[in-house]
């Protein structure tokens, strides 16, 4: 175990026990916001306190526009964020790894390199935040949907745009690993496809399964955040007209830090918050990702020779 | 087949797919509180209703508030903002990603590289976010509002946060790629060789090393390319550039609903631009490949 895996398991593991257990912590339900009221202190000045109110003993986050204890917002909002994005990466390495594994192994080699056709490199130009946008916006602002099955349908979108880098990525591999000695040694005892597949080539494929699932979260988390900007929220968006606003109805993490973008200049910790949070969900699985290839790199790679 | 027979099959392919996905917030309709219906009819409508459209010019009219424009008379200014971010991001990025990308696979600075892997896997907004907020910040310690963090009126553009911003992502992407297949070039045989022959340290890597990593680059451009734009969206929103993005997202939805004939234009336009700007950065990576070979 190397530290930067040990940084990585500690970060995740204390956002997620945050997200789980976050309710016995909160201060400040949802439906109490701070109401405008006059405070008198012990040496008898008095305070108009009225929301916004900055980061402070009562509230250790702070409180948003409307009086919402912000701590309260993030930790009911913890589990939106990082179980949809957890399950969506399962769902992605899953059947995307099924598939692949399945094509690199039967797939007969072709005899020569064929590029993809120039259609398929065109539509990269299209990024799949936009494509997912237009599918979703329609349906997920002001929705009639509840916001678990709203949770649902994206998780269901997101998985299914991810699955086929996955399919590539790991046909490769297998691919590469059908070329080893020792496949050649197993087929030519007779083993059958079953046991190939179970025990030669699953093992080997171990490593990068685990890999490509922390990877896979840092992607849709960062997807989140950018259909975040385009006001597609996780669970839905609640849009108001006059003056128009975006809100979250699950006040998942990406939702807040979009809301909280129009208050940078006057009311930072409305927007640095969530951001901090989310950051550091973020680099939590970054480092995870990173120290699980360190543990697995130590074995293969050679050293430069300048 | 031949390469110039492939790119013009490619074209009417490209053009179905447009009007498919800019379909896509048609099909997919509520139905009631608890399920959702594929809605074909209405999507095969809008598509009959753009053909039909064409000759007498109101597939190339959009409702932007209140006012009915006229695609070719906007297009051309909203193009050209785009085109000078994402060719400035694409150049420049790819300039300084090759150069930090050698000088990282060479040193031994491994906090560096730490720090740069981590601060380039930063998600695009967030890094944006954070370079406004660091302006916000310098002005109400100091009082000096070091750049616009965003474009308020015409006399008033951002340029620097959105330059920034639009050349750091690219290189990001561009060092982690260099340094990784700088890093397996320089564990080559031949590279061991010629510095058994006593060649400069410098010449190798560049008359040597380079010319063999320059390939996976060129072969990565599309990959490259998606980031590029997906990061152009995420700079024009978050500045208020008025690019051709930002067309396209502050007109989606007007007034009257849904807007089919501006999306597939739209499209079609990112896709003409995104050929244009895979030609440039073709070029300019054949160039550097004619300069390094020996």
């Amino acid at each position: 175990m190397n530290k930067t895996l040990l940084a990585g398991l500690i970060l995740t593991t204390a956002i997620i026990g945050a997200a789980i257990f976050g309710k016995f912590f909160i201060r400040h339900d949802l439906d109490e916001p701070l109401k405008i009221h006059y405070a008198v202190d012990s040496s008898g000045k008095g305070t108009i306190v009225a929301p916004p109110l900055p980061p402070g003993k009562d509230y250790p986050l702070g409180t948003d526009y409307y009086g919402y204890d912000l701590m309260t917002r993030i930790l009911v909002g913890a589990k939106y964020t990082i179980f949809l994005a957890v399950a969506i990466a399962f769902a992605r390495v899953f059947f995307g790894g099924i598939a692949g594994m399945l094509l690199g192994y039967f797939a007969r080699k072709p005899a020569k390199r064929r590029e993809p056709a120039t259609t398929w490199k065109l539509l990269n130009g299209i990024p799949i935040f936009l494509v997912i946008w237009l599918l979703l916006a329609g349906l997920s602002i002001n929705s009639s949907l509840s916001p678990i099955r709203l949770c649902v349908v994206m998780g269901a979108v997101l998985a299914a745009v991810g699955i086929p880098s996955v399919v590539i990525s790991i046909k490769e591999k297998t691919e590469l690993i059908r070329e080893k000695p020792f496949i050649l040694a197993a087929r030519s005892i007779g083993t059958g496809h079953r046991k190939m597949i179970g025990a030669h080539l699953f093992p080997h494929l171990k490593d990068s399964f685990l890999i490509l699932i922390v990877q896979e979260i840092v992607l849709v988390l960062t997807l989140f955040g950018q259909l975040a900007i385009f006001h597609l929220f996780v669970g839905g968006t609640v849009m108001t007209f006059d003056p128009i606003e975006y809100n979250s109805r699950t006040n998942e993490w990406a939702g807040l830090i979009a809301a909280g973008r129009s208050s940078l200049d006057v009311y930072p910790w409305i927007l640095f918050v969530p951001l901090a949070a989310y950051l550091v969900l973020i680099l939590g699985f970054q480092l995870l990702a990173r120290g699980l290839q360190t543990l697995f790199n130590q074995k293969y790679t050679k050293p430069s020779r300048l | 087949m031949s390469k110039m027979n492939r790119i013009v099959l490619s074209i009417p392919m490209v053009f179905i797919l447009v009007l498919i996905m800019a379909e896509l917030p048609l099909l997919l309709q509520p139905d009631g509180s608890h399920s959702i219906r594929l809605d074909w009819p209405q999507g095969a409508a809008s598509i009959k209703a753009y053909f039909s459209g064409i000759p007498t010019g109101d597939s190339f009219r959009f409702l932007s508030g209140q006012n009915t424009l006229s695609f070719w008379e906007q297009i051309g200014s909203y193009f050209i903002i785009s085109f000078g971010y994402l060719a400035c991001g694409a150049l420049i990025g790819t300039t300084i990603g090759v150069l930090i990308g050698i000088y990282f696979s060479l040193s031994r600075a491994e906090w560096l590289k730490r720090t740069v892997e981590f601060l380039g896997a930063m998600p695009d907004f967030v890094s944006i976010l954070l370079l406004q907020f660091l302006v916000v910040f310098v002005a109400s310690k100091t009082g000096v509002v070091l750049f616009q963090i965003a474009t308020l009126s015409v006399k008033e553009p951002a340029i620097v946060l959105p330059l920034v911003s639009s050349i750091l992502i690219p290189a990001s992407y561009m060092i982690r790629n260099v340094t990784m297949q700088m890093t397996y070039t320089l564990a080559e045989d031949y590279i061991g060789f010629a510095k058994a022959r006593g060649l400069r340290k410098l010449y190798i890597v560049f008359y040597h090393a380079l010319p063999n990593v320059l390939p996976f680059i060129r072969a990565d451009l599309h990959k490259f390319l998606g980031i590029l734009i997906g990061n152009i969206f995420i700079v024009e929103y978050l500045y208020n550039l008025h690019g051709l993005t930002m067309l396209l997202f502050s007109n989606v939805y007007s007034y009257s609903g849904y807007q089919f004939p501006l999306v597939v234009n739209g499209l079609l336009t990112l896709l003409l631009l995104y050929a244009v700007i895979y030609t440039l950065l073709k070029t300019y990576l054949w160039g550097w490949e004619k300069v390094l070979s020996r």
